[in-house]
């Protein structure tokens, strides 16, 4: 298990809404805000605005999680519009 | 089999401290499950180890998120219109909302 898997929900949750970069297996590199940490995987997802609003959204899985460093902290509106995200009837307000 | 990460920090704390933890927990858990539901049907595309990127439409997971299935999956030879991706094959995925 890796250093990323061991951590505990509440260290994951402190990455929440922070801009970060992470290295990952084969020298893939991945950056954008912090959606989520899956408790059960490890799995990261990350929320990248597009310039057509709509959102690219990567998720990258924990066994695969070489290095994380945190690049800055979401704005509120940042926040909002990322806790909001995956919520029922409310994705197409960020399409428009 | 299913079996949550992070259980040694369980162990001898007070009920104040499992409590948080457990709540916190719940709210990632919660994100990542409805980022599931939404990648539901979408084109996604996933980076697999040796270099090799398969663009699917994905389907489901199971629960302690092992494997993705997937249809109408595009390999080098050809389209397999029903697969499961096993997640310790998998890098990274994307797709857009």
């Amino acid at each position: 298990m890796t250093e990323w898997q061991r951590k505990t929900p509440l260290e994951w949750l402190t990455y929440v809404n922070k801009e970060i970069e992470v290295l990952a297996a084969e020298k893939q590199n991945y950056k954008g805000w912090v959606l989520t940490v899956d408790p059960v995987s490890a799995n990261i997802l990350l929320a990248n605005p597009l310039e057509n609003g709509k959102v690219s959204v990567s998720g990258i899985l924990g066994h695969a999680v070489q290095e994380v460093k945190i690049l800055s902290e979401a704005s509120d509106a940042m926040k909002e519009k990322l806790a909001h995200l995956f919520m029922p009837g409310e994705s197409q307000t960020y399409s428009q | 089999r299913f079996q949550a990460l992070g259980p040694a920090s369980l162990s001898s704390e007070s009920t104040a401290d499992l409590e948080q933890e457990q709540q916190s927990r719940v709210t990632l858990r919660e994100r990542y499950l409805r980022s599931l539901s939404a990648m539901a049907g979408r084109p996604v595309r996933f980076t697999m180890y040796e270099r090799v990127k398969v663009t699917a439409l994905f389907g489901a997971s199971d629960i302690d998120i092992l494997n993705f299935q997937v249809s109408e999956l595009q390999t080098p030879l050809g389209i397999q219109r029903e697969a499961l991706l096993r997640c310790s094959d998998i890098i990274a995925y994307s797709f857009e909302l």
